[in-house]
């Protein structure tokens, strides 16, 4: 019981941390970023990329030196994030929702197999490994390196809860996530801060890219797709436009995969993580904490 | 369809010449045989349905590289039917049902007379009628579940050992080692689910082994830690993963993580060195059933064999090369038998192949189409790449 509630918790802070990109794009511009799982695998690759460049690393690297190349990797997922928004999506601000879905659609599959055609299509294995020790905490087994990345998912998500209440940005965002004619005649500019948005989400995405890497120990190019289609389901069960929606949406999904799994067996797991989507769209379409729909951020 | 249409307008052009000027026909008109397209000289098309893009690419690389080895080979050794060369039509079916029926339908249409395709089971199913009713013979060299032959097409041959083969294999290996418990896990594809449902009925009809668990995973996730959870709860000797190697590496890595002591095995789909590579050190000691690889061959012909692959492409030879290898072999010596390259008569010449040797031995082919001996060995991973059990 105590493993399945610690790995339900350990996947669904992935899910989480790309769950968010999901809704804060789509709080503040409506726009259903599919490209978005593809963003953590980008992320994913420029981590193994940096990895790789430096060469020679012993494979037990310091936790420090990792955590470099890992904010290095969400600077550059991040400026990946926002040049995607300004060519394929900026370009169709006015377009109906459906033009820019299928864009999206787009994105992602020009990420997809961009990445194949540049890295070519075989799984690569991460040049580092997370290894630590293992500690038994209740019957659960913990290893030292999912509490890390548990910690960083959870100062990253604690960081931008921050910037967003308490920042004019992230005030700024909230306005646009209101009324973005309305913040437009207000005087802020709109297009800096969706660029900004798209900045933090990719970033976060990215992280969790170069965090899957680490601890799996595999990227490939196709390694976004289904991760994706999760993170999409978390942030719709928690509420999608909402950030800390989003992060209970990831846990909630990541608690009833690991109990489907263990009621229903194996096969049925993604059967009783989708048809708890459905009951959710059908039973209370805004989510856990859709009561704030009315503001989205 | 554009070159087709152009073929049209050149044979209507071409004969309307050979209609108005009778009396030169002779030298026109073996001109207009040549630009359509082959069905008496012409090269002879053989078409390769595998995986160039999606997750499976490597190992479609792998085959092709085998299958051109095989062409370029009988092709300088004067090619088939006196003299007329063999030319590779590769086609991509992603690892898909949709695209590999569009890919088989443009095989057929660009005038292909066999195919020598076929790695995922799950695409290659769907393309069974289409190459049937075109009767265009095939010899498919990795895809081996069971519900290929099942239907009984009479176009169908199987160069792989089957599903059913690799199940009284990996049930044997069992038996020997002592293995009395036993967890099975696919992946929800046709292919690794045909190997866990067979090697559960074989098991159960054994008695001697029990399964403790049968379940399945999600492809292309990285987390496999629910599987690795109802594993460690029942606690089996060995753990038989089906599917294929991205998955296999990961699932491989988080048990022994999570302390897990047993032992595992994997099935063909899961032969690859990049398995090693995912699971890293966790890899080491895990065993596998699988047909020939490079890595197992032996002899002097086998290493000649290795050294002209990388010779010519530059890379190691990788799972199921020599399987695509004699595909194209064995229908260039059934073309020979018949020929011609009428689809019956080819399917009637591999019916009649005895003993024809391959890399997986003397090939005669059951009345199911599919190899007599099913040719599996088991294989364990010693440092980073599969070895051969017992030796």
């Amino acid at each position: 019981m105590a493993q399945l509630i610690w790995d339900g918790l350990f996947v669904g802070s992935f899910y989480a941390l790309i769950a968010l990109g999901y809704s804060m794009v789509y709080g503040i511009t409506k726009l259903l970023n599919f490209a978005h799982g593809d963003i953590y695998m980008l992320g994913a690759f420029i981590g193994f990329a940096i990895l790789t460049s430096l060469g020679g690393l012993p494979a037990s690297l310091s936790m420090g030196a990792l955590l470099v190349v890992l904010m290095l990797s969400m600077l550059l997922t991040g400026t990946a994030g926002v040049v995607i928004e300004r060519l394929a999506y900026r370009p169709l601000r006015g377009a109906p929702r459906l033009a820019v879905l299928i864009t999206a659609v787009g994105v992602s599959f020009s990420l997809e197999y961009g990445v194949s055609a540049v890295a070519g299509p075989n799984p690569r294995a991460f040049p580092v490994r997370l290894e630590g020790g293992v500690f038994d905490v209740l019957g659960a087994r913990v290893s030292l390196p999912q509490i890390v990345l548990m910690l960083i998912a959870a100062a990253l998500m604690i960081a931008l809860n921050t910037y967003v209440q308490k920042t004019s940005t992230g005030r700024a965002m909230r306005s646009i996530a209101l009324d973005m004619t309305g913040s437009l005649l207000m005087g802020i500019n709109v297009n800096a801060v969706i660029t900004k948005t798209f900045f933090i989400g990719s970033a976060l995405a990215g992280a969790a890219g170069v965090m899957a890497g680490a601890y799996y120990g595999k990227v490939d190019f196709l390694m976004g797709f289904i991760i994706g289609l999760k993170a999409f389901t978390a942030a719709v069960i928690g509420g999608i436009g909402n950030i800390k929606g989003a992060m209970l949406g990831g846990l909630v999904l990541g608690f009833i995969e690991a109990f489907g799994t263990e009621w229903f067996g194996g096969q049925w797991r993604d059967v009783f993580a989708f048809a708890v989507l459905i009951l959710f769209l059908t039973l209370r379409p805004t989510g856990i904490l859709g009561e704030r729909v009315t503001e989205r951020m | 369809m554009r070159l087709a249409k152009r073929n049209t307008i050149v044979l209507s052009v071409a004969s309307a010449v050979v209609l108005a000027t009778s009396a030169c026909g002779g030298g026109l008109l073996s001109g207009s045989e040549k630009s359509s397209a082959g069905d008496a000289s012409g090269p002879v098309k053989v078409a390769m349905l595998v995986p160039m893009s999606g997750d499976s690419a490597p190992t479609g690389a792998y085959m092709r590289n085998g299958a051109q080895l095989a062409v370029d080979e009988i092709n300088a050794a004067g090619g088939v039917l006196k003299g007329r060369k063999l030319e590779l039509l590769v086609e991509d079916d992603g690892c898909d049902a949709q695209q590999a029926v569009a890919s088989a339908n443009k095989a057929v249409s660009s005038g292909a007379v066999v195919s020598v395709g076929g790695y995922c089971s799950g695409a290659t199913l769907p393309t069974l009628p289409i190459f049937n009713k075109a009767n265009l013979p095939m010899i498919i060299p990795a895809a081996n579940s069971q519900d290929l032959v099942s239907q009984g097409l009479k176009n169908v041959f199987l160069i792989n050992g089957t599903g059913k083969q690799q199940s009284t294999a990996a049930l044997e290996f069992m038996k020997k080692a002592g293995h009395a418990t036993v967890a099975l896990v696919d992946d929800n594809t046709s292919y690794s689910k045909d190997i866990t449902t067979e090697t559960q009925t074989q098991i159960e009809k054994d008695g001697s082994v029990k399964v403790l668990l049968n379940t399945s995973v999600t492809k292309g996730e990285s987390d496999y830690s629910a599987v690795v959870r109802a594993i460690m709860g029942k606690k089996p000797a060995l753990v038989y993963w089906t599917g294929y190697y991205q998955e296999g590496g990961l699932i491989i890595n988080q048990l022994k993580k999570a302390g897990f002591t047993g032992a595992v095995m994997v099935a063909d789909g899961s032969v690859d060195p990049s398995l090693a590579k995912i699971a890293g050190k966790s890899a080491e000691g895990v065993f596998a059933t699988m047909t020939q690889t490079p890595e197992t061959l032996k002899g002097a012909g086998a290493e000649k064999w290795i050294a002209s692959y990388k010779a010519k492409f530059k890379a190691d030879a990788g799972p199921f090369s020599t399987q695509s290898y004699d595909a194209v072999r064995l229908a260039a010596k059934a073309i020979g038998d018949a020929g011609s390259t009428k689809g019956a008569d080819v399917i009637k010449a591999l019916e009649a192949v005895d003993g024809y040797a391959m890399f997986s031995g003397p090939l005669k082919f059951t009345p199911e189409h599919t190899l007599t001996g099913g040719g599996f060995l088991i294989l364990v991973i010693k440092d980073g790449k599969f070895t051969l059990a017992n030796a």
